[in-house]
């Protein structure tokens, strides 16, 4: 359940037609002003148990917050998704932009030691893929095992 | 010392003299547990379930965990995966980044991804397409030798292929045999299930996340809960199963829905049902049993200048519970709520929905100008209980969780530094610990320490198994 704000001002002789989301989880219980989506305009409102006690009332001020959604049913539903600035409310629950989606290499866990996330690896299994319980580093990669000799000099390994 | 030196007194015996003398010299509980416990030196200790052989054919997090519990107790597990290829959680990362490699020679550019960790520890690792004919004669050696198994396929496929506990308690009558089915036998019996799948049909979604009057939906739990349960549950299932064989000498044969699981930790939910007809209802951060005793959102971050966005943005909730009547009275007193003490004196009143409500989000109102940290600070001087509600990295960097042990880093002996918590974080054990030895190994790594070197099949044969893929 959510109320709207469906915005009617007038821009350029046409009306805005937008239809703004109001979702519950921000405005159950608020006062304070929001934006139209599209056309900007600023509207107070007072909203108890989701009821609209006061507004929507325009106000010539800065909005407290942006709605979550909003779309236009009258143009075939053309719509602002969530997280565009200025416009609706940032969505922090977006994927990370530190996530890449794609794997990620790395030689050195975040204490610096030698970690085995990095392809390819060079073959190194026994009959039938059998392995042993040892990572024998410097001789199956000498360059990073170079690579943490000098990590070590330089102090850059620590216990946590 | 006594004139006759084969008369035994008191004062010259060493230690304590009397009881005052001895309450004096007990060491304080705090030191006595770190010197019992001692984190880091779990490997000086025994392993108390060392002689136990247990198989598992297992996938993804729900079975294998029932056998890595063993595993990290002690028993020995043989990990038997698909050739080439792996149990398919090996295949899944946190969105696609975080891999370890190698997986197998034949496949250099494919790693094991997080996704597998913690799931199978201390485990050996080998490969086998059982349901050839042709390695019917080794699977079935391995029963023999070996205490129980765990399997996950949908009913009836370890049947067909003759692999089933009415065939295998005829080879050992010993054997303990569990198949951890989705829905298990009944009406549903052919669904598959995934832990998702479990949250959601055994209604533990539908009372997980905030009311719709706050916008909520039926959430899953982030991460997968009822896998890592209804896993634990099996293996006190086994350790029954171990004891009663002590008892009896015969095996059993364990039947475990995932569907079912949660409904155990859903609480009053059917009873209510059946007394009254009210079907339990989402309260999200809150408690629908005490009051205030829930999560509430300070209005400012305690990071607000670094980069981590789970930093920035999120390290702004406390945990706060006040629902004894003092408590409660303390609290209204520091946020000055007086009017809501005067109004829900008592925990009957304060517990009602439509309190709760008034009560949190006039704490929240509080809240709205203070960071998290001094939330807690605030409510902490008062004497209240209040706690911040931590990320991952302020959990690693926790000194309480350092000092335990249960977070810390393992020097794993073919992937190297890995930061491991899950089998420390499981409780301790003052004369038998957890541990853990390795996270998981290669696909088929000890293909021939348990086809060679423990069923004594020559290594040409093991070779040539392995050439046709069979392993």
């Amino acid at each position: 359940m959510c109320d709207i704000i469906w915005c009617k001002k007038e821009i350029n002789g046409k009306k805005c037609n937008t239809v703004n989301y109001l979702d519950p989880y921000c405005f159950w219980n608020w006062e304070g002003k929001v934006n139209c989506a599209e056309c900007k305009t600023v509207y107070y409102i007072h909203m108890i148990q989701g009821f609209m006690y006061i507004g929507p009332e325009e106000v010539n001020e800065k909005p407290d917050t942006s709605p979550l959604y909003a779309d236009k049913p009258l143009e075939g539903y053309r719509n602002y998704l969530p997280g565009i600035e200025g416009r609706t409310r940032p969505y922090q629950c977006l994927p990370r932009d530190i996530y890449l989606g794609v794997a990620d290499m790395v030689k050195f866990s975040a204490r610096g030691r030698p970690v085995r996330g990095w392809r390819p690896q060079p073959p190194s299994a026994g009959i039938a893929g059998s392995f042993g319980f040892e990572w024998d580093i410097q001789k199956l990669t000498p360059e990073v095992w170079e690579e943490y000799q000098q990590k070590l000099a330089k102090g850059e390994v620590s216990e946590w | 010392m006594a004139k006759d030196m084969r008369e035994t007194r008191i004062e010259d015996l060493p230690g304590p003299k009397s009881k005052e003398e001895l309450e004096e010299m007990k060491m304080p509980y705090e030191e006595y547990c770190r010197a019992t416990f001692d984190p880091g030196n779990e490997h000086t200790k025994p392993e108390p379930l060392r002689g136990v052989r247990w198989m598992s054919t297992t996938m993804y997090i729900f079975t294998p965990h029932s056998v890595s519990n063993l595993a990290e107790l002690g028993a020995e597990v043989v990990k038997v995966e698909m050739p080439r290829m792996g149990d398919p959680m090996r295949h899944t990362s946190p969105f696609n980044e975080c891999y370890l490699y190698p997986l197998h020679d034949t496949r250099p550019m494919t790693g094991t991804g997080l996704g597998f960790l913690n799931a199978n520890p201390n485990e050996y690792y080998i490969t086998m397409d059982y349901h050839l004919d042709e390695m019917k004669e080794a699977f079935y050696r391995l029963v023999k030798m070996f205490d129980g198994l765990t399997e996950c396929y949908r009913p009836g496929t370890f049947d067909k292929w003759k692999q089933s506990y009415i065939y295998l308690q005829e080879l050992n009558p010993r054997f303990i045999y569990v198949w951890g089915g989705g829905f298990g036998y009944g009406p549903k019996v052919f669904g598959g299930s995934y832990d998702i799948l479990g949250q959601a049909h055994a209604g533990l979604a539908s009372v997980t996340g905030m009311h719709d009057f706050m916008g909520g939906h039926c959430a899953k739990h982030s991460n997968w809960c009822i896998d890592w349960y209804s896993g634990t549950q099996i293996t006190f299932g086994i350790l029954a199963a171990i004891h009663w064989r002590e008892t009896t000498g015969l095996g059993t044969m364990i039947e475990f829905s995932q569907v079912q699981a949660a409904t155990r930790c859903l609480g009053y939910a059917a009873p209510m049902y059946g007394r009254f007809g009210i079907v339990r209802q989402r309260w999200g951060n809150w408690d629908t049993q005490l009051c205030a005793h829930g999560i509430i959102l300070c209005g400012k971050s305690d990071f607000p200048d670094v980069a981590n966005p789970q930093d920035k943005h999120d390290a702004c909730y406390v945990m706060v519970s006040a629902f004894q009547d003092d408590d409660f009275k303390e609290l209204c007193a520091i946020t000055g709520m007086k009017d809501l003490y005067g109004k829900y004196k008592a925990h009957k009143d304060r517990v009602e929905g439509e309190a709760q409500v008034e009560i949190y989000a006039a704490l929240e109102k509080w809240a709205e100008d203070k960071s998290r940290s001094q939330v807690v600070k605030i409510l902490q001087d008062a004497g209240l209980l209040a706690e911040p509600v931590m990320n991952d990295r302020e959990v690693y960097e926790s000194e309480h969780f350092r000092q335990r042990g249960s977070i810390r880093y393992l020097d794993d002996p073919i992937f190297g530094d890995v930061l491991t918590h899950a089998g420390y974080s499981s409780g301790m054990m003052s004369k038998t610990p957890r541990r853990q030895n390795w996270i998981w190994r290669p696909v088929g790594a000890d293909n021939v320490k348990i086809y060679h070197e423990l069923l004594g099949y020559p290594t040409a044969t093991v070779q040539e198994w392995y050439d046709k893929s069979w392993i």
